[in-house]
């Protein structure tokens, strides 16, 4: 018991941490005492003699997205760890359903069709709850197979679908203009990240959360076979389609500011489940915490490390890819 | 003596009838067009626009079908030839089998010159047996990219005529460059979010490169790359140039923008696009217009011409159509393309 | 306790059971024995409401069975199913806690009274010291023991057993055999499945005989364990011995 605290200690803590660390640091040098001052005047209320860019960088520009990136990385990390659960398998990721790739379909097609920031993100999101909506739809009417694999295959087959969309678009626009605005949209990143871009996606994180936190005991009975779970009397079709809207959710809000991010969604929730076990109760807000700090951490790197933006979907493969191998090993048997 | 002279002139006419001399592309590959080029095929964009301008009926198509936004540029028998797709390295979407329908005579592609598009049009060479030419597509080397592509074509005339034009305008932009006494801190900004941008000696910004102006993102490396928006506030750029019309909308009522120094002096353009883009892309020689509309918003006092005059002047020369005054205004007259 | 009346039952578009009628008291404790896909398994779930009935019906406590919602189901029997590959590392007692779930509101989480009871279970079962070890990481007689007691959790009137028994060492055979007598003395209902004849004979008050989805006999074990059921059922020979103290045992005639 008090070693999964100590867990969750360090973790909060680590948080915290990188999220003061995150505010220090960036290209436009602003110092610490310059950003207690701005918070403080801020919380009080009164009148600050900063420089009006300092303002801006800390309040519009690297305040919005630090927020930004703990958001979605609670968010792909929360996602993650339910679907892991639901589908009893670690190898999930918030993709499964195809949740990414629709919303990588709408904002491809929003740059193909040359719309404004808000329309693709505005796509984006509509193209994620869209996919999901037509797996769910159509893998929900296979009778007589395991619901779970129905979906999952279901998911492959119209994952791959869109996806085929995606790279004939690709292949139609212009080569000069949109296609590099598609490949940058579809490497992910946090730079573009504006207020209104986190005032929109946070309640919609939230939303698709409080469900997950009001029903995470009934969660860890999806990880027994279907019948058993009935039998102790948790209605499973519905909570399963009530987790998947909510994780559809999360992530197509997260992703539709952010882009495509891998790795957080997958990673996470196998760190956690290694330091507190597979009870969601405990599982789900640490998940959430380190999926904030990890990819808060590499956002971080992305935008300091050199003059130009790093894509973050390139780091998180790049620590990913050997952590997870690791872990992998690590782990015993069981999960 | 006689039987001498007339062996000797029918070698000379075979020669003629059968050939053309080798001629060696830019890329350093020998090049043996025939004797009469009839029809040339353009493998992208800037290509589309040099064979155009030097002898428009010579070309097989256009690599994208005109939009009808477009289409009022141009003498109308040419605005509607047919869409044959690029050949040109950056996404193929031509059909080979359709390059050789259009009875091509000659193949050329205007822009980049190195091993992997060599090989490319090498392979293209062989495949079809028609000769590939690559040309450098760089603003300087419009010129001489115009004479060779009219003595590969065999329409050296009008191609000289347009090679000798545009280097007096390049001199009269280099000129008025150097008089100029304020080089402003230039950002330009592409994709709808403003953030993307060309580095030092990225074909993005070659236009600002030409003009001597300040890039404000020369420290990145060459290419297109994203930057975060601190990165442009600490830059701090005096002018803002963009070929976004949604980011130019944007930047006005964005807060993020508002504190950088050009938007704040007002100082946000954005460049017109028909029926060409005037900056950054199409990279072809197009861009002249860019840089005689850059110039004027980064020197006004030195660059005091008669934008109007140029547009005519180049559309009448490269697209074979003069601009009415009407289209003149809607070019010109279209919100941030020039200042108020 | 539980009423079925002439039950049809099987899968959505393929019935394989019919005519079932038999009727289970509170604290009785009946055995169905029947041969492989003979439809015990079926017919509990059927009893379980996890498939639809194809016909006749199936009553708790006077109350239609499909009238009640899954919670309700839940409160009242408790399922042991056969065998449980464990794919996640929750403890025993978490494990068992799930038991009481459909005691819980959906929004609720279990308290201090839910972990008492759970822990009260698991050492009535014998497994107490086990309350912090992984499921994954107990041996598979221990892990039906914690299916008992998960079920159990429930505090349910009737517990179906799906061949509960199914590979265990005798000694933990013996161990659940008499659980199932004490609990049966306690109050509750049983019904379990078996294959093996003296399970009826030691541990229950009432056998039903199952084949090809038919109830052949539904009787005391005494009545309906004979060599000629027995050999209707199975198609082997055997003889059925009486011992001392009124008990009996069933024993093969090997040829």
């Amino acid at each position: 018991m008090t070693s999964r605290s100590i867990s969750y200690v360090v973790a909060a803590g680590a948080l915290v941490a990188l999220t003061a660390l995150a505010f220090a640091v960036g290209r436009y040098p602003v110092s610490l005492s310059e950003i207690v001052s701005l918070l403080a005047s801020k919380i009080t209320g009164s009148v600050n003699t900063l420089p009006p860019n300092v303002e801006t960088v800390v309040m519009q520009v690297r305040g919005p997205r630090v927020l930004a990136a703990l958001v979605v990385g609670a968010a792909l990390a929360a996602a993650g760890t339910a679907y892991q659960g639901m589908f009893r398998n670690p190898l999930v990721s918030p993709d499964i359903l195809g949740v990414s790739t629709g919303a990588a379909l709408g904002a491809v097609l929003a740059i193909f069709l040359s719309l404004n920031v808000i329309s693709i993100q505005l796509f984006a999101f509509g193209g994620g709850l869209a996919a999901v909506g037509l797996v769910y739809w159509i893998g929900s009417r296979l009778r007589g197979h395991d619901p779970l694999l129905a979906l999952v295959l279901t998911g492959v087959v119209i994952g791959t679908l869109l996806g085929s969309v995606i790279a004939l678009l690709k292949y139609l626009a212009d080569p000069y203009n949109q296609l590099p605005a598609i490949t940058y949209w579809l490497l992910g990143s946090l730079a573009a990240i504006a207020p209104r871009d986190l005032a929109a996606a946070a309640p919609l994180a939230l939303a698709g959360l409080a469900p997950m936190l009001l029903l995470r005991w009934r969660m860890n009975l999806l990880a027994l076979p279907d019948d058993e779970a009935r039998a102790l009397g948790v209605d499973t079709r519905r909570l399963r389609a009530l987790i998947v809207a909510a994780a559809t959710l999360m992530t197509a809000a997260a992703v539709a500011v952010s882009g495509i991010i891998g790795w957080v969604g997958l990673l996470i929730p196998h760190a956690a489940r290694l330091l507190v076990g597979p009870d969601f109760g405990r599982l789900l807000p640490l998940a959430m915490l380190l999926g904030a700090a990890f990819l808060l951490g590499v956002d971080t790197l992305c935008r300091t490390l050199v003059t130009i933006e790093i894509p973050p979907g390139v780091l998180t493969a790049l620590i990913g890819t050997p952590a997870f191998l690791w872990l992998f090993a690590l782990a015993r048997r069981s999960w | 003596m006689s039987r001498f002279f007339v062996l000797t002139l029918l070698t000379f006419l075979g020669k003629a009838c059968f050939a053309q001399s080798a001629a060696v592309d830019a890329s350093g590959r020998e090049i043996r067009p025939p004797a009469k080029v009839e029809r040339v095929y353009a493998a992208g964009p800037p290509a589309s626009l040099l064979v155009f301008a030097i002898a428009p009926d010579k070309l097989t198509g256009w690599t994208r079908a005109m939009r009808p936004n477009e289409v009022e540029f141009f003498p109308e028998r040419y605005a509607n030839l047919p869409e044959l797709g690029r050949l040109t390295g950056r996404g193929n979407t031509a059909n080979v089998e359709m390059v050789l329908n259009a009875k091509t005579g000659l193949i050329v592609d205007v822009g980049s010159t190195g091993p992997t598009l060599a090989s490319l049009a090498s392979q293209v060479q062989e495949q079809t047996r028609i000769p590939y030419a690559l040309f450098d597509g760089s603003i300087e080397s419009t010129p001489a990219t115009l004479r060779a592509l009219g003595r590969l074509m065999g329409n050296e005339a009008p191609a000289e005529k347009l090679a000798a034009w545009y280097e007096r305008e390049l001199g009269d932009l280099k000129q008025r460059v150097s008089r100029a006494k304020e080089h402003p801190l230039v950002y330009y900004g592409r994709s709808a979010s403003g953030l993307q941008t060309g580095g030092k000696g990225s074909i993005n910004v070659e236009a600002l490169e030409v003009l001597g102006a300040r890039n404000a993102a020369a420290e990145a490396r060459a290419g297109l790359v994203t930057v975060s928006f601190e990165q442009v506030l600490l830059w701090n750029p005096e002018v803002i140039l963009t070929t976004d019309p949604n980011f130019w909308k944007s930047v006005w009522t964005d807060s993020r923008w508002r504190a950088v120094s050009a938007v704040e002096q007002n100082r946000v353009y954005l460049s017109p696009h028909l029926p060409f883009g005037w900056f950054d892309f199409p990279p072809g020689a197009n861009r002249l217009l860019g840089l005689w509309w850059a110039g004027k918003l980064l020197y006004p006092q030195v660059f005091d011409v008669d934008l109007r005059a140029k547009v005519t002047e180049f559309h009448r020369l490269f697209y074979h159509r003069e601009p009415t005054a009407a289209q003149l205004d809607a070019l010109l007259g279209e919100p941030g393309v020039l200042p108020k | 306790m539980l009423q079925i009346d002439q039950l049809a039952f099987g899968f959505p578009g393929r019935t394989i059971g019919r005519d079932v009628s038999f009727s289970l008291a509170a604290g009785e404790a009946m055995c169905v024995l029947g041969p492989n896909g003979g439809g015990k398994t079926t017919l509990f779930r059927t009893i379980l409401g996890l498939l639809e009935p194809h016909g006749g019906s199936i009553a708790l406590d006077g109350v239609a069975l499909g009238s009640l919602s899954r919670s309700e189901v839940a409160r009242r029997i408790g399922y042991v199913p056969q065998g449980h590959s464990a794919y996640f590392a929750f403890t025993v007692l978490d494990f068992v806690l799930m038991g009481r779930t459909a005691h819980l509101g959906v929004f609720s989480v279990p308290g201090r009274k839910d972990r008492e009871l759970a822990a009260r279970v698991l050492e009535s079962l014998g497994i107490g010291h086990l309350s912090h070890r992984p499921v994954t990481q107990i041996s598979g007689g221990e892990r039906q023991l914690a299916l008992v007691a998960r079920a159990l959790a429930q505090e349910p009137g009737l517990l179906v057993l799906d061949e509960p028994t199914a590979s265990l060492d005798f000694g933990n055979q013996v161990r659940v055999l008499e659980k199932i007598l004490a609990l049966a003395a306690g109050g509750i209902s049983i019904l379990f499945a078996t294959h093996d004849p003296d399970h009826a004979f030691l541990a229950s008050q009432r056998v039903l005989l199952l084949a090809e989805g038919r109830a052949l006999e539904v009787g005391a074990p005494t009545e309906v364990i004979r060599p000629d059921s027995l050999q209707r059922l199975y198609g082997v020979s055997v003889e059925v011995l009486p011992l001392a103290g009124g008990r009996h045992t069933c024993l093969p005639a090997l040829r």
